[in-house]
């Protein structure tokens, strides 16, 4: 094509642009810079699972420790859990992109569980048998109950529980939204299974 | 290369018949309204064009960096992130709020969530569609509140008609006096415990639990298919299930061949014929460019959503009209409504044992309660007026807040939990001083002067979410639900995003912006076409009205055209 022609091409382009419909190829739409990653098409499914990975936040203890923990919370069973999942990478991952007040959040939380570890085992949470690291967790799973005595709530927080369930909610979180976790929940791959049929029990029998 | 590309004419360099400013909900009504009835039109939107190849309802969240939860938008999108609908897949379809700043006075929190891409906010509306009556039309003059609609349900129900018949609205007809039906679709279907609720509610307290009437297909529609319940519509729909204007309204007006269609265009101001007392075009800047362009048309509409459409007029003053265009009245930015959202209720409904399917079809729908306070049957409430509807559901949900860690998470996880919950939008009072204005010392990225915004929630809106939360929690225990968890905040102004008001409509130039036809009492070629000519707010969701309102509002506007008396 000759440069005039280019030129008088990319005038009438730029007419149809302002008349054609939106559905057209024509149309001037989005450049990259204003489409999503999503949009775009891109597929990060595969990223974390690079042979060369590293941790971009956190540390060689912390990832080592954040490994055994997601373990411990979503072992495998007949499924695989979070470790399997590279829970801990995903959580890097966020991390290395929070705020600093997230970022310290979440270490705050994983040092509780050392510090309480090294309190009543003397060695760090990463270090201890199975079974120590099971009757850590389990102190700290379930909240602290209201005093019984005075009927009061107890006023102090219960900030074994709140680390845990920090570390907990970041651990379900990455798991249940990764590929293996969406299999876990038992999702086919199909995104149409419609029409919705609600309910089909007779009036005043729901159950 | 086809003929018709050498008959175009440069855009800027002819005279409309009509200017645009919005391709949203409402702006691609007007577009279509107006090119269908023969007039030339141009089509005016800030953000680019979009297209079926950048929706992503179809992928799952693993292929997703963040998966669907990245920290990095809060870095460019600090107040739309508060949006629901505002997530890693679609966040670049929300304005970047660095370009698009606004300020607050100190304590009065707002959150102004929008989309600057052709279609606006209908790419991701929540859908909900619901009529207004008398009851909420001539409400001032049932409880000495506030005005009167210039308008009454039957100026406006020939127009529902038109839109629902068009847009297809899902729902079932209940003959409440407090919500008139309309030209439904066949309702989508309930679950068991919705069904269980309406029983009981219906029961207890004589009111009406009907699924939500939502605009979305649930048969084929006007060459649009019926929804196939994946579930998340503000994602894009591949089969246009769901109303949004690009595909509908904008599409038709294009195919008239009597619309163009500028996209990057963000309008700065409207412009005058002081002379004559006309608006004569308006000025945009390009979105991409940074060039200063001029459209000139020989009517105006405004349909860039509440605020901004204001904001436009504010920044278009003369010296006739120093307080912002078309503003004698001096109301122009007062009046801001938006619903009062944070009262209601939630709960499980043990006896339930159904267990969670992420296969089961996703119904992108709740149910609904329409108000139930103040009624010409119910009588006047001791402690607030007006009233609230309630939106919610009920299902069985993976349990991911269930207790304790290991093999016996995992399987409680599974087990699920059957929650139900419902939460209140309730009716905003128009209040004088609620308003925005000009921030003198703040421009946009395009060097437009943007707002100040300056609303809060009262007394009455307070009352309402706590009579809300209370009540939800009645009907919870009614139906059944255990461990009913009640929340009654009043959520900061703007979270319900349903900004009203601010270019109110009246009869009384004294007193109001705009004609009950849309139209300004001060400037007569000049319209408003959004909702930002509510006078009240009611308690319903407010788009399918403001789709009505400007049907309505174009119906006189070419009549008044071809009599050449605009």
């Amino acid at each position: 094509m000759k440069r005039r022609e280019m030129i008088r091409a990319s005038l009438f382009a730029g007419a149809a642009a302002a008349v054609r419909p939106p559905l057209s190829a024509a149309q001037s739409t989005a450049m990259p810079s204003e489409l999503t990653p999503a949009q775009s098409g891109v597929d990060a499914s595969k990223d974390l699972s690079a042979p060369g990975w590293k941790p971009l936040f956190l540390d060689e203890h912390q990832n080592e420790t954040l490994i055994i923990l997601s373990d411990l919370i979503i072992p495998a069973t007949d499924t695989p859990g979070a470790k399997e999942a590279l829970v801990n990478r995903y959580i890097d991952l966020v991390l290395a992109a929070e705020s600093s007040e997230a970022q310290r959040s979440f270490l705050n939380s994983l040092g509780y569980l050392d510090g309480e570890s090294i309190r009543r085992y003397r060695a760090a949470f990463r270090y201890l048998k199975r079974e120590e690291q099971d009757d850590l967790l389990h102190a700290l799973a379930y909240p602290r109950t209201a005093s019984g005595w005075s009927g009061e709530a107890d006023a102090t927080p219960d900030m074994g529980h709140a680390h845990f369930e920090a570390l907990k909610q970041r651990i379900a979180t990455a798991y249940y939204n990764s590929q293996i976790g969406t299999k876990e929940l038992g999702w086919d791959g199909a995104f149409a299974h419609g029409p919705y049929e609600g309910c089909t029990h007779p009036e005043g029998n729901h159950k | 290369m086809s003929n018709y590309l050498f008959l175009v004419e440069d855009p800027l360099q002819q005279t409309y018949d009509a200017i645009v400013v919005g391709s949203g909900a409402t702006g691609g009504w007007a577009a279509k309204q107006l090119a269908e009835a023969g007039l030339k039109v141009a089509l005016l939107e800030a953000g680019r064009a979009v297209t079926p190849k950048e929706f992503t309802e179809h992928m799952p969240a693993y292929k997703l960096k963040y998966r669907d939860h990245s920290p990095e938008i809060v870095r460019t999108r600090p107040i739309q992130k508060q949006c629901y609908a505002c997530m890693e897949y679609n966040y670049e379809w929300f304005v970047n709020d660095l370009e698009n700043p606004y300020s607050t006075p100190a304590g009065k929190p707002f959150t102004w969530q929008r989309l600057r891409i052709l279609g606006g906010r209908s790419m991701v509306w929540g859908r909900q569609s619901y009529r207004m009556s008398d009851n909420d039309l001539k409400a001032a003059s049932r409880d000495g509140y506030g005005d009167d609609w210039p308008l009454s349900y039957a100026d406006l129900a020939p127009y529902y008609d038109i839109v629902e018949n068009y847009v297809g609205i899902s729902g079932a007809a209940e003959g409440n006096e407090m919500l008139p039906d309309g030209k439904f679709l066949p309702p989508m279907k309930m679950s068991c415990g919705e069904i269980r609720l309406r029983e009981r509610v219906k029961a207890k307290f004589g009111y009406t639990v009907t699924i939500g009437r939502t605009a979305i297909l649930t048969q084929n529609h006007k060459g649009r298919l019926q929804c196939h319940y994946c579930g998340p519509c503000e994602r894009g729909c591949s089969t246009f299930s769901y109303f949004s204007s690009p595909f509908t309204t904008v599409k038709d007006a294009l195919a008239s061949g009597n619309c163009t269609l500028i996209t990057n265009a963000v309008v700065s101001q409207v412009n005058m014929d002081n002379a004559q007392n006309k608006a004569s075009g308006v000025t945009y800047v390009d979105r991409l460019t940074r060039q200063v362009k001029e459209v000139r048309g020989k009517t105006v509409i405004l349909c860039a959503q509440a605020l901004e459409s204001t904001r436009i007029l504010l920044n278009s003053s003369t010296r006739e009209y120093p307080s912002g265009l078309a503003n004698s009245s001096g109301a122009l930015g007062h009046y801001l409504m938006d619903h009062v959202v944070g009262g209601g209720a939630s709960g499980r409904l043990a006896d339930f044992k159904v267990l969670p399917d992420a296969n089961e079809p996703a119904r992108p729908n709740g149910i609904y309660i329409p108000r139930f306070r103040n009624t010409p049957t119910s009588g006047k409430h001791p402690r607030f007026i007006r009233g609230y509807g309630f939106q919610g559901g009920a299902g069985a949900d993976f349990n991911f807040d269930a207790e304790g860690y290991g093999a016996s998470f995992k399987k409680a996880v599974k087990e699920g939990v059957y929650s139900i919950s419902m939460g209140a939008f309730g009716e905003s009072l128009a209040r004088w001083d609620n308003y925005c204005e000009i921030d003198r010392g703040l421009k946009d990225a395009w060097g437009i002067p943007a707002l100040r915004i300056s609303m809060t929630h009262g007394d009455n809106e307070r009352a309402l979410m706590e009579d809300a939360s209370a009540t939800a929690a009645e009907m919870l225990e009614a139906a059944g639900a255990k461990d009913i968890k009640v929340q009654a905040n009043v959520e900061m102004p703007g979270m319900a995003i349903h900004e009203l008001g601010t270019a109110r409509m009246g009869t009384d130039p004294k007193k109001s912006v705009l004609n009950p036809y849309n139209q300004a009492h001060d400037v007569k070629n000049l319209f408003v076409m959004d909702g930002a000519s509510f006078v009240s707010s009611a308690c319903q969701n407010p788009t399918l009205s403001m789709m009505a309102i400007t049907v309505r509002a174009c119906d006189h506007l070419i009549d008044r055209f071809h009599k050449t008396d605009v």
